[in-house]
Order: structure tokens, then C-alpha cells, then sequence
């Protein structure tokens, strides 16, 4: 029965709370530029308005066109139960459960170009195409930032390896993560989520001809992992795990507030980078991450 | 005798489907449907029940009693012959028909029964002269498969190719098993750990089975191969043969003392292998050729958890080393069984539409909807993503490596390098695979032969579903081959033993199946909301553009573009472009060719510079009588001389 | 003894140089046969002490093959090739004289320096074989016709029978009748194979014999 309460709360936490976080970083643009910007909750309206709404499917997609964006949606929502949440820990854990999260995310990523591939467009295959071979990238970083995690931690538990602080490399874990969050999540200055020309999208491009509730898996998927994102990388810094639930709760909250305030600020002060210049930016994150490794390797065992 | 019953059926199906099989092809098919179940039952009993079988015979074979055994280790790669060898001889039925290939259908039937009995062979002697004789049988039978259809050049050319490579294999091989007997004093094959001088064979022995192994750099004759053959016999290469020279690396690592090296060695000849591999396989535009370059990745994934294996042994049998074992051996598996199914769907596809080209595909997932789906699962496999097989052994693999890298010893400088090639190598794999399935099954067919494509029939049909079924249920259920693995590694190490998974292999088993579970669901309710919502079909709306034709589909080059760019140090690709001109241009070409670059960037500059010396040396080949006693009278001289300076010092 | 040995192997030396300065054929053929008999003759005197049928039979067998029956059957060849003389060889006639003359004085030289028994320190025998195998090989690479050419192998072989001589009392003379045996019949083959070559080619020149090459 506990058990049950506990799946349920945490399914409704991470379902939930995960569309606040693009209202959020809409608002900071908007504040930014002088703007009101659209409501908060602005997602919610959308998502609701998508779910009721019919599909328009391309006369050459098969049926993966819509299971695509299904199955998507199940890997980041697994992805997200699989993340621990300070003390509260994870709906399952086990001894390498880091690398299922890992290939979780990737399997996201799998379907989310196969749908779009299935359309046939030039649109679509380019989108696909660069996010896929920028994955490449970041997938680097994202190895290097948890083998710091586990040389830091001796662990390869994601709750073991998230619930003390980062130690002496966490200024440069943190940048790292927060650069392959920025990447990951298609986020200024690696694709700007607000632009629908050809030469410059990369996820925005693969759902163009998506629609209705398939759409609707796709954007809350996204949310989801963003939130994912920037829960690893509260938990990467901060020693949330070791703090009391309440306490926890209460900097595990105001830290993601903080990424997420975070990430608009860079959206709105920033401007995208030339396509040939994003390697330059993700190799730079996997060698920060790679740094926090080194200092987490000299810095004696645990 | 009881295991003896079931292998001698097998050998006895097997020979007789030799001899029947030129004339006909049912009985045929039976037979080594027959044999091929025998094998996998002795396999099976073998690795359940951790017996041993020896057979030993009155006869002798060149000088020595013919001396069989089988074994863990043995085992575990017979079934993977007999699982892929029952299903690649079903698929041939329809594949490589007496109707579609009169000529050679019959050789192709009489040379595959003649593959799975020389692998057995290999397999299962206990003489290093006999294993000679049969390594040089099955390198001979690969030949003529991958040669049948002798008609087209490149064919013939691969050939070649395969030959001279495996001869070059076999000599380092001669040599290995020239020594061993020489030091050991008789050809027998066995434990013999204790003999510390044998420790430098291992170089020989890794290169021999390596060039057989095909990673990186000797995989030179991997591509064209595997690309050329028949895909029912490029499956059998992918899947089963080159694991041949796995087993010949780990049966005699395991029997011989290995020098300090050795772990490093392997492990950074599989990761290198792991991520050059797979780039090179994005970048191919032939489908086939992606599929035997995606081989050379996973032989190197293999070579890492080998690799690691080896360090474990030599630092006081740390349990990380277990792990890693297991995951290659579970690999071994995987791979068989994925790449074969992979390679059985680009059979289907080359079978309806003639091509191997991708950027002459498109849009079959409208006629062939089990050749898709069934291929789109070998893609999910193959780039290792859950809840399939693949994930399962990478995973293996992968805690072996991070067990290595909070050791912090020496021994991380080299796991943490190649846990971050291997993450690499992942994504580069999902990208080569996303692009192969787009390019052939979506979107729009790009020439008239992918419009008219056909599905395929029930004999190619039923050996995919049989293979899919197997990456699923290791995917789901890895717990139950457990045993199995562990019994393998346990061969190859005794001290190790067997035991409990020393990973959570059940709760990643259960985690997996819950997945898979929530996926169907998922994916039923959305279809059903958005036909509940309406379904409309339209044009692609692809941003409003009034007139799409399927030539202005992405193509598979500018696919892989970005990746390809980043790695053309290597790849030293061949360009041909032709701008368009004026304001009405009516053509405009750009052709690329990515070369197999260790064969021809590097080897082949060699072999024309040594022909060049030979032609030079060719004149002095004139035929004039004179000459030559000259050139007699001149060598007795010179052998006076040096007598005469001999004698004065 | 030494003395009439030094003379006879003298003289075989100067007919080496005969051989090498005579362009007819003719002339060629009769100073290989002359230099075969002479050469005939040294078990005789070698052996003298010890005189017994066999070496007394092996000697005239020796002298007449030597000197009858090889000539005859080069002289039979020539005749039917219709050539008389060596025209235009590779090494001229001239410094193949100077060669030979040279190469025999680099021979006595050498001779000094190898360790002999105690009975052919005086004599002439190494420097001799050595002077005839050089001319012999000169012969072979300086000629072109094929007649010149087996006499120069004819030659090569008088100087390693003479270098057997050293051996005289270990070789069995079973084996030297052997090698005499197969250099007659060699002969009588090579005299049909230049019928042939004639026949083929017009010709006795070896240079045109190059198609068989690799």
C-alpha cells in the first residue's frame, strides 16, 4: 500500500509539475524583454487543447507515427521514476540503474526522429539529422559527468552517487550539466525553441508534422525531460540526499527554480550558435565534465 | 554416452544434408533443420548441466588421434552456430531458391551444411593439428559461400579479398600452434597455465583469430564480404563466423598464460574498434556494407569486456572481471542473434527491390510491413536500448568498466577512455541505425523498384520472427540465461566459478519487462485517442510546401553529413561534384565515396610499392643464358671472398 | 713425378688459352679434346705405384671418350648447324685472353694460400682445375653459339675432374667413370638440341633463346 502511495505521488509530481517549467522560462523571456508573456501555466492550456483535438498523419507515415511519440513518452516518464529525488530516493533502484536512465533517454530520442523520419520531408530528415550526430556529443559529457559522480561516490547506484554534493569538482560538474541540459533539451544557444526556419531548428523541426495528442506526448515528454535535467543536476550539487525530507523538498524545489530561471536567462541574453560552432560548445561541456572527473579522481577515495 | 547421441545425430544430419543437398532441397532442409536442433540440444545440456563430453578415436588423423570435447565455453558458441545455422538454412529456402539461382542454389545448400560442420569441428577439437585442418575447412567453406553468385566482380573480388586475409590469419595461426607444440612437445590442446615462457604466443594467437575476429585494424576484408555474399551467408559471417575468432582468443587466453599486455592491448583494440567501426558504418551508403562495419563495432564492444577480463585475471581475479566476461559472452549471443536478423531483413529488401543502395529506397513500410517492424526491432536491438537484448549485455560491459574506474588503480586510465568510446560508439550506433531504417522503410519510395517492392514470404518471415522472439526473450528475461553465461565463464576461468549474478540482473529483467508492458499499453491508448479524436490524411505538410516529390527527401549521405565531417581525417572520402551552372540548371552532380581506408589508403600504397620494386627487380629476369652464369660465376666469387675474409680474421 | 704432372697440367693451361683465343670452332673442339686427354693420362702417372686394371681401363676410357667420341659428336653437330666459326661474342677474344691469362695467375696464387696435403704441395693440380673452370666459365658467358658454349662447359668440367685428382685415393674411380658417362651422353643430346635449335630458328645464336622466361 505504501508502495502504491508512494508510485502514485511521484508519477503525480513529475506528470504534474514537469509543464510548469517551460511557463516558467516563457516568463523570464518575456520579463527580460519587457513583455507580460503568456500565462504560467500557458502548457497546460496547450497540452488540454491538443488532447482533445484530431490528427492529421501524412499519407506516407505508417502507424509509428503516432506509437513513436507513445513510446517516447513511457522512456521519459520511466527515465524520470528512475531519478532519485533526495531522500525520498526512486520508485526502482538498483546497481547501475544510471546507465538504464542513460538508454532511456536515448531510446526517447529514437523514436522522437523515427516519427519524424516517417513523414518524409527534407524538414524532418535535417532535424533529425542533427540531433542525432549532436547526441553523439553530449551523450561523451554526459558519460564523463556521471563516471565523476561514481569515481566521487564509488557507486553505481543513482541514488548512492546523487545523494552527496559533487565535493571540490562541483563548480565544473555543474556547468557541464547545465550545458547538456541546454543541448539535450534543444534550448538556446543550441536550438532556439521559437524558430521554424529551415536552416536553423533541430527539435522543433522533427515534430512539425506532429499533431493533436501525439503532440501533446511529445511536449509534456519534453518537459518532463527537461525537469529530469535539472533535478540530476540539483542533486549532482547540492548534497539534497543528506538533508531531512522537509529541507530536502524545500532546496530540491528552489533549486530547480533556480535552473529553470536560469535557463531563460541564457534563452533571452544569448543568441544561437552557428550550426558548425556547436560541436566547439559541446566539446567544451564534455571536457568540463571530464575536468570533474579528474578532480573527483585526485580527490581521494570515499 | 549420453551427450555423444545427440552430436553424433547432428554430425550424422549434417554429412548426410552434404551429400543430399545439391539434388534436394527439402530433404536437405530437413537435415539440417535435424542437425542444426541435435547441436543446440547438446549445447544446451552442456551448459545446464556443466558436464563435459571427451571422445577420443581408434583412427588417426595425420599422425594424431582425432580428440573431440565439449565444453562450456564450446557450447555456448555451438548454439549460437546451431540457432543461426537452423534459421539461415529456413531462410535460404525462399532467399536463394532453385528458381531464382539455378546454378548456384545447390553448391550454396552442400557449402552451408559443410560451414556448420566445420564449425562444430572447430568448436570441439582438442588438437592443435586437427584444429588447423578444420579452421582451414572453414575458412575454405566461407569462401564458396560468399562466392556464389561468381558472376558479378565485386563479388568475386571479395572474395579474393576474404581468402587472402583468412590465409594471412592461418599463418600466423601455423605459427602459433607450430611453437606450442614444439614447447609443449605434443599437439594436444589443454590447460597448461602453469608453462610462464607460453605467455608471448598470445600476440600470435590474437592476431591469427583477430584477422578472423575482424576488428579494427584487420577487418580490411569485412566490408566487401559481408556486403557481396548472399545475406543469408553474410548473417552467418556477421553472426556466427567471425565469432570464431573470439572463441579461438578466449579459448587459448583462457588455457595459456596471457603476457601483462595483453588486457591493455585488447581493450584499446576493441574500443578503437568500437568507435571507428561505427563511424565508418554511418557513413556507408550501402546498406549491407553499414551492417558488416557495425559487425567490426560490436567485435570490438566484445574485445573491451575480453579485454577487461584478461586485467581481472592478472589483478588478483577481481570480481569486475566476471561481470565484464559475461557481458562479451552474452554479447556474443546478442550480436548472432540481432545482426542476423538485421541482416535477414536487408535480404528481404534486396530481394524485392534488386538494390543495396540506400538513396534508392524509401517507403517500403507500406508493402513490407513484417519486414519493417521486425527490422525496426533489430534496430532497437542493435543500438541497445531497453527492453532488448542489447542493452542487457552492454550494460554488463559497461559496470564492468565503471567496477575498473572506482578501483582508481592504473587499470581506470584505460576503462574510463573506453566507457566513454563505447557511450560514443552507442550513439553513433542509434544515429547509423535511425538513418538505415528511415532511408529504407519511410517516407516516400525514391525509384520505381522501391514503389513495387513486395513482401517477402513465409520461409524468409518465419527465421526473422524466430530471432526477434530470441532478442526479446534474452532482453526480458536475462536472468534465465544466467546459468548458461556463467557456466561459460567458469570454463574459462575455474577459479571464478559459477554463482550468483554479481549484477541486479533480475531487477533489470523485471524493470525491462515492466517497460515493455507500459510501451504496448502506451502505444494502444494514443493510437486509439487520436482515431477516437479523428484521423485525417493529408500531404505532408512540411511547411507548406505545395509540390514534395521524393527526391527532395533527406538523403542518407546528408544524413550522416555532420558525423562524417567530423571524422573525414579518417575517412579520406572521395568527392565528385559537379556545380550547376546558370539560371535553369539542368543537372548538377555530387558524387562521395568513402573507401575502406586500412585497405586502401595504407595497405594498398604498400602492395604498389612493392610491386613497383618487384617490376624493377624484373628486369634482371631477361632470359639470356649468358646472364645467368654470370650471375653463378658471381655468386661463387662472392662466397670465395668470403671465405677468404672469414679465414683471414 | 711432380715434374711430368706440372708439365702435362702446363700444358692443358696453355691450351685453356687456346680455347680462349680461337674463333673456328674447329680449333675450339680440338684443344678441349686434346685438353681432355692430356688430362686422361694423370691417374696413370698419379698412380703408378699402384697400377691396376680398373684405373688403367678408366684412363683410356677417359682418353677415348675425351678425345674421340665428344669431339665427334660436336663436329657432327656443327656440320649439320653449317657454322665454322664464333662471330661477334659478348666478351671479345682479346680480353677474354686477358682474363683467362690473369685468372690463371690469380689461380697459382691462390693455390698458395690453401692448405694441401704434403704430396700436392708442388704440384700444379689446384691452380690448374681453377684456370680451367674460369676459362670454362668464360667460355659459357662469353659466347654466343651454343657449340662454343659446351665447350666451355666441357672445359668447366676437365677442371673439377682435375681438382678430383686431389681425392684420387678416396673417390672411387667408380665415380669419375660415372661423371664421364653422363658428360658423353650429355653430349650426344645437346647435339640433337642443336639440330633442333637450328632448325627453329635458323640459327646457333642463344641470344635468340629469351621467350621462356618467368
Amino acid at each position: 500500500m505504501n508502495l502504491i502511495l508512494d508510485l502514485i505521488l511521484r508519477l503525480a509530481m513529475w506528470l504534474l509539475l514537469a509543464p510548469l517549467l517551460p511557463g516558467i522560462i516563457n516568463k523570464v523571456k518575456a520579463w527580460v524583454a519587457g513583455r507580460r508573456g503568456p500565462p504560467v501555466l500557458q502548457l497546460y492550456y496547450d497540452l488540454a487543447k491538443l488532447w482533445r483535438k484530431g490528427v492529421v498523419m501524412s499519407t506516407l507515415a505508417s502507424p509509428g507515427f503516432i506509437i513513436g511519440p507513445a513510446v517516447g513518452w513511457v522512456a521519459l516518464l520511466s527515465a524520470a521514476l528512475l531519478m532519485p529525488l533526495g531522500p525520498a530516493g526512486s520508485a526502482v533502484s538498483f546497481r547501475g540503474d544510471v546507465l538504464l536512465l542513460i538508454y532511456l533517454l536515448a531510446l526517447a530520442r529514437f523514436c522522437t526522429a523515427w516519427a519524424a523520419m516517417e513523414t518524409g520531408s527534407a524538414f524532418e530528415g535535417m532535424g533529425s539529422a542533427r540531433e542525432v550526430s549532436y547526441a553523439v556529443l553530449t551523450e561523451a559529457a554526459i558519460i564523463a559527468a556521471v563516471l565523476s559522480l561514481i569515481v566521487h561516490t564509488s557507486s553505481v547506484t543513482l541514488i548512492t552517487m546523487l545523494a552527496p554534493s559533487a565535493g571540490a569538482g562541483a563548480a565544473l560538474l555543474a556547468a557541464g550539466l547545465f550545458t547538456v541540459l541546454l543541448a539535450e533539451n534543444c534550448r538556446v544557444p543550441f536550438d532556439d525553441p521559437n524558430t521554424h526556419l529551415e536552416l536553423t531548428m533541430i527539435h522543433e523541426a522533427m515534430i512539425l508534422d506532429h499533431s493533436g495528442p501525439p503532440l501533446a506526448a511529445i511536449l509534456h515528454g519534453a518537459s518532463i525531460k527537461l525537469l529530469l535535467f535539472a533535478v540530476l543536476l540539483v542533486q549532482a550539487v547540492l548534497p539534497i540526499g543528506e538533508m531531512s525530507p522537509l529541507a530536502a523538498a524545500g532546496v530540491l524545489a528552489g533549486g530547480v527554480l533556480t535552473v529553470t530561471v536560469g535557463v531563460g536567462l541564457v534563452e533571452s541574453l544569448l543568441a544561437r550558435l552557428a550550426f558548425r560552432r556547436v560541436p566547439l560548445l559541446l566539446t567544451t561541456a564534455f571536457l568540463l565534465c571530464l575536468f570533474a572527473l579528474l578532480v573527483a579522481w585526485k580527490g581521494g577515495a570515499k | 554416452m549420453t551427450l555423444g547421441l545427440p552430436l553424433f545425430i547432428s554430425f550424422l544430419a549434417l554429412a548426410l544434408s552434404v551429400a543430399v543437398g545439391y539434388r534436394r532441397p527439402r530433404t536437405w532442409l530437413a537435415l539440417t533443420v535435424t542437425g542444426t536442433v541435435a547441436g543446440l540440444v547438446a549445447a544446451v545440456y552442456v551448459l545446464l548441466s556443466g558436464d563435459r563430453w571427451e571422445w577420443q578415436s581408434d583412427f588417426l588423423l595425420g599422425g594424431e588421434a582425432l580428440r573431440l570435447r565439449l565444453d562450456g565455453l564450446s557450447a555456448l558458441f555451438l548454439l549460437l552456430v546451431a540457432v543461426v545455422g537452423g534459421a539461415g538454412a529456413v531462410y535460404s529456402h525462399e532467399y536463394w531458391s532453385d528458381e531464382h539461382n539455378p546454378a548456384s542454389a545447390p553448391r550454396g545448400r552442400v557449402w552451408w551444411s559443410s560451414l556448420l560442420l566445420s564449425m562444430g569441428l572447430v568448436l570441439t577439437v582438442a588438437n592443435g593439428l586437427h584444429f588447423l585442418i578444420a579452421w582451414e575447412l572453414f575458412a575454405l567453406c566461407g569462401y564458396f559461400l560468399i562466392t556464389l553468385d561468381r558472376r558479378r566482380s565485386g563479388v568475386r573480388a571479395a572474395g579474393w579479398l576474404y581468402l587472402v586475409a583468412s590465409h594471412a590469419g592461418t599463418m600466423c595461426l601455423f605459427a602459433f600452434f607450430g611453437l606450442l607444440a614444439a614447447h609443449t612437445g605434443s599437439w594436444e590442446l589443454g590447460p597448461l597455465r602453469e608453462r610462464g615462457e607460453l605467455a608471448p604466443l598470445f600476440w600470435l594467437a590474437l592476431i591469427g583469430f583477430g584477422l578472423k575476429a575482424g576488428f579494427f585494424p584487420l577487418h580490411i576484408w569485412l566490408p566487401s564480404a559481408h556486403a557481396n555474399a548472399p545475406s543469408h551467408v553474410s548473417a552467418i559471417m556477421s553472426g556466427v563466423a567471425i565469432k570464431m575468432g573470439v572463441y579461438g582468443i578466449l579459448r587459448f587466453s583462457g588455457w595459456l598464460p596471457v603476457p601483462a599486455a595483453a588486457g591493455w592491448v585488447v581493450v584499446s583494440l576493441g574500443a578503437v574498434s568500437a568507435l571507428l567501426g561505427i563511424a565508418f558504418a554511418f557513413a556507408q551508403n550501402d546498406f549491407k556494407r553499414l551492417l558488416a562495419y557495425c559487425s567490426v563495432e560490436n567485435i570490438g564492444i566484445i574485445m573491451i569486456g575480453v579485454g577487461i577480463a584478461l586485467l581481472a585475471v592478472s589483478h588478483d581475479d577481481a570480481p569486475w572481471g566476471r561481470l565484464a566476461l559475461a557481458g562479451a559472452l552474452l554479447h556474443v549471443w546478442n550480436h548472432g542473434a540481432f545482426k542476423s536478423l538485421l541482416f535477414f531483413g536487408a535480404g528481404s529488401v534486396l530481394h524485392a527491390t534488386g538494390t543495396r543502395e540506400l538513396s534508392r529506397l524509401g517507403g517500403l513500410a507500406r508493402n513490407m510491413p513484417w519486414t519493417a517492424g521486425l527490422f525496426a526491432l533489430g534496430i532497437l536491438a542493435v543500438a541497445g536500448l531497453p527492453p532488448l537484448n542489447g542493452f542487457v549485455s552492454e550494460w554488463l560491459i559497461y559496470l564492468g568498466l565503471f567496477d575498473v574506474a572506482t578501483g582508481k588503480g592504473a587499470l581506470a586510465w584505460i576503462a574510463m577512455p573506453a566507457a566513454v568510446m563505447l557511450a560514443m560508439a552507442g550513439a553513433i550506433a542509434l544515429a547509423s541505425f535511425a538513418k538505415a531504417g528511415a532511408m529504407i522503410f519511410l517516407g516516400a519510395p525514391r525509384t520505381q523498384p522501391a514503389a513495387r517492392a513486395h513482401e517477402c514470404g513465409y520461409w524468409m518471415r518465419g527465421p526473422m520472427l524466430g530471432l526477434a522472439a530470441v532478442c526479446g526473450i534474452i532482453g526480458l528475461a536475462p536472468v534465465l540465461f544466467w546459468p548458461a553465461i556463467s557456466e561459460a565463464v567458469a570454463c574459462w576461468r575455474p577459479v571464478w566459478g559459477l554463482g550468483e549474478p554479481p549484477a541486479p540482473l533480475a531487477m533489470l529483467g523485471s524493470a525491462q519487462v515492466t517497460l515493455a508492458i507500459i510501451i504496448l499499453a502506451a502505444a494502444v491508448w494514443l493510437w486509439r485517442k487520436s482515431r477516437d479524436n479523428g484521423l485525417r490524411r493529408g500531404l505532408t505538410w512540411d511547411c507548406a510546401y505545395a509540390v514534395p516529390t521524393a527526391r527532395m527527401q533527406y538523403t542518407s549521405a546528408s544524413f550522416a553529413g555532420i558525423v562524417a565531417g567530423w571524422f573525414r581525417w579518417l575517412m579520406l572520402p572521395e568527392r565528385t561534384v559537379h556545380r550547376p551552372h546558370g539560371y535553369f540548371p539542368a543537372s548538377a552532380i555530387r558524387l562521395e565515396r568513402v573507401p575502406e581506408t586500412v585497405l586502401e589508403r595504407v595497405l594498398a600504397p604498400v602492395g604498389n610499392l612493392v610491386m613497383h620494386a618487384s617490376h624493377t627487380a624484373l628486369r634482371l629476369q631477361h632470359g639470356r643464358l649468358q646472364f645467368y652464369i654470370l650471375y653463378v660465376v658471381a655468386g661463387l666469387i662472392g662466397i670465395g671472398l668470403l671465405v677468404l675474409w672469414g679465414g683471414a680474421q | 713425378m711432380s715434374g711430368t704432372l706440372n708439365l702435362l697440367i702446363g700444358l692443358a693451361m696453355g691450351l685453356n688459352l687456346i680455347a680462349l683465343g680461337s674463333s673456328r670452332l674447329p680449333s675450339l673442339i680440338r684443344a678441349m679434346s686434346l685438353q681432355g686427354v692430356l688430362l686422361g693420362m694423370m691417374p696413370l702417372l698419379m698412380e703408378h705405384e699402384r697400377l691396376d686394371w680398373r684405373v688403367i681401363l678408366v684412363a683410356l676410357a677417359t682418353m677415348a671418350g675425351k678425345g674421340v667420341v665428344i669431339p665427334t659428336l660436336l663436329r657432327r653437330a656443327m656440320r649439320a648447324a653449317n657454322i665454322e666459326r664464333e662471330i661477334q661474342p659478348f666478351i671479345g677474344f682479346v680480353p677474354s685472353l686477358l682474363l683467362g691469362a690473369g685468372g690463371t695467375i690469380a689461380a697459382v696464387a691462390l693455390a698458395r694460400g690453401l692448405p694441401l696435403l704434403p704430396e700436392h704441395v708442388g704440384t700444379l693440380l689446384v691452380p690448374g682445375s681453377l684456370a680451367a673452370i674460369l676459362t670454362g666459365f668464360i667460355l659459357l658467358i662469353g659466347r654466343a653459339k651454343a657449340i662454343s658454349q659446351v665447350c666451355g662447359y666441357l672445359i668447366l668440367e676437365n677442371g673439377i675432374y682435375l681438382f678430383g685428382l686431389l681425392l684420387i685415393h678416396s673417390t672411387p674411380l667408380l665415380v669419375e667413370s660415372g661423371i664421364l658417362l653422363d658428360v658423353t651422353v650429355g653430349v650426344f643430346i645437346i647435339g640433337i638440341i642443336v639440330d633442333r635449335i637450328q632448325r627453329a630458328f635458323d640459327s646457333l645464336d642463344t641470344r635468340k633463346l629469351t621467350t621462356l622466361r618467368e
